[in-house]
């Protein structure tokens, strides 16, 4: 899986590397039990500091994506938990990007195209 | 025997030259994928841009051209006329004479940053990286490493104790003293740089070119093992250079024979490198059509194309843009060092070549060499 790091995002690094695991796992690149590259290496890989991997890694298992231990490094959970209920932060974002859609004129059904493309 | 000591300097300094030429100055640099250590843009093959890129091309080759065919007449000049201590400094200095040959290069490199900026090319700043491949695609085959180093080791350790007269083969005095640990040593002194290098050439980062892991898994493998055969064919040709000089040295004790053997090893490692460039460039050209990605736009880290400058990247050891294999990040605290080592040494060699040419200590030089 490709991860792909914007230096002039204003989104943090970390939260990058957060956000396209996340999107690996659910489009199935990132398959369950999957091994993650350690946290040394793909800091020296993207040339970014081992903490900002860290921290992605430790957002990751907080969130239930992710497992690690000291044996087996990071790996992808197998299963991961279905709580079936989009959290406020993730409505607020689609909400967000609803609007833009509606104000730039893109109709409903396409969004609602893309939508079953995404999911 | 001072004509075998200019001899083998001219040899060194020409076929140095003529590799750096041929490294840096491609026939048609616009056609491969970095141009004066600016990576290639579509934009500099449209309208006048091109025929700027062509121009610049063509204009820095004649002049990297013109400088090295006059470092090497200076060279032969210098081994045709009669050996002075003027004549021998000159010599020795042309050395580092071959540093001019980047010049070209340095201004083509900057030249282009400006044609980048004119043609609005911007910094993208995107960097990409393959979680499949990360730490895991390598090429060099440590042991086959390490072999040919422990057995410099060894034959250095040998020429100590047959040198200090611990083994008796034969009899020392007849040959120059510590002649043998000389030779061993500074082949060991290789030995020492080339298994760290190649360890951190082989864990340099991948480069990410295409959107299917296997691409970039075999594209950094094939690219890694060049690298690791290089280091190995490397570490080989210097643990049979120091047997067979030693050999020399001890049994036939041949002015003209230690020579060719010198000459012989210049020639093999100076014939690996060029095989090595050429595999590269064929990797490079055999990958070209896999590649779907566009590549992090760095050219700015480059300064002149040459040295490797960005605060924002952690890692040490980055591949080369010119020439080949790698070069540390001088940003990085240990290329600081590493870089502030170089350039002591540079400086304390040519100053060193300065003061031996001012007190007359290059007539002994050249009598007391291990020729003659």
């Amino acid at each position: 899986m490709i991860i792909r790091i914007d230096e002039y995002s204003d989104v943090p690094i970390y939260m990058q590397i957060r956000n396209q695991i996340v999107m690996g796992i659910s489009s199935g690149e990132l398959k369950g039990g999957e091994q993650l590259p350690t946290v040394r290496a793909l800091a020296l890989e993207i040339g970014i500091n081992t903490m900002t991997v860290s921290k992605t890694y430790q957002l990751l298992k907080q969130e239930g994506y992710i497992m690690t231990d000291r044996k087996n490094g990071a790996r992808v959970r197998d299963n991961i938990a279905k709580s079936g209920v989009m959290s406020e932060e993730n409505k607020t974002e689609l909400r967000r990007i609803v609007s833009e859609a509606r104000l730039s004129g893109v109709p409903k059904t396409e969004l609602k195209k893309l939508i079953d493309e995404f999911y | 025997m001072d004509w075998l000591v200019k001899l083998i300097l001219a040899i060194c300094i020409i076929t140095s030259a003529l590799v750096m030429l041929v490294l840096a100055f491609p026939k048609n640099p616009e056609k491969r994928k970095m141009i004066f250590g600016v990576r290639d843009n579509p934009k500099f093959h449209e309208g006048d841009a091109a025929k700027k890129v062509k121009a610049l091309a063509d204009s820095c080759r004649k002049s990297a051209l013109i400088i090295t065919a006059i470092i090497c007449i200076a060279t032969v000049i210098l081994v045709l006329v009669p050996t002075t201590g003027v004549t021998m400094l000159a010599l020795m200095l042309l050395v580092f004479a071959l540093f001019l040959i980047a010049i070209p290069f340095g201004k083509g490199n900057t030249e282009l940053k400006s044609l980048k900026k004119e043609l609005g090319i911007t910094k993208s700043g995107t960097v990409y990286a393959d979680l499949k491949n990360t730490s895991v695609v390598h090429g060099l085959k440590m042991p086959w490493l390490i072999l040919p180093n422990a057995i410099v080791f060894l034959e250095t350790g040998f020429a100590v104790l047959i040198d200090f007269g611990v083994i008796k083969i034969v009899d020392t005095l007849a040959i120059e003293k510590y002649a043998l640990t000389s030779v061993s040593a500074s082949f060991l002194f290789v030995a020492v740089i080339l298994v760290p290098v190649a360890y951190m050439m082989d864990n340099v980062r991948n480069t990410v070119i295409s959107k299917d892991s296997n691409v970039n898994a075999n594209y950094n493998r094939a690219k890694k093992k060049c690298w690791g055969d290089f280091f190995i064919a490397m570490s080989w040709v210097n643990a049979l250079a120091i047997a067979v000089l030693m050999t020399l040295y001890m049994f036939i004790y041949n002015d003209i024979a230690i020579l060719a053997g010198v000459l012989a090893y210049i020639a093999v490692l100076m014939a690996i490198v060029v095989i090595a460039a050429k595999l590269q460039a064929s990797i490079e050209k055999r990958y070209e059509r896999d590649t779907d990605l566009e590549l992090l736009d760095d050219d700015d880290c480059w300064i002149l194309g040459m040295f490797y400058y960005n605060p924002n990247d952690t890692r040490l050891n980055v591949e080369k843009r010119f020439g080949y294999g790698g070069t540390v990040n001088i940003a990085h605290p240990a290329g600081k060092v590493i870089m502030i080592i170089l350039a002591v040494l540079l400086v304390f060699s040519i100053g060193f070549i300065i003061w031996a040419a001012a007190t007359g200590n290059f007539d002994q030089l050249t009598i007391n060499t291990p020729f003659g």
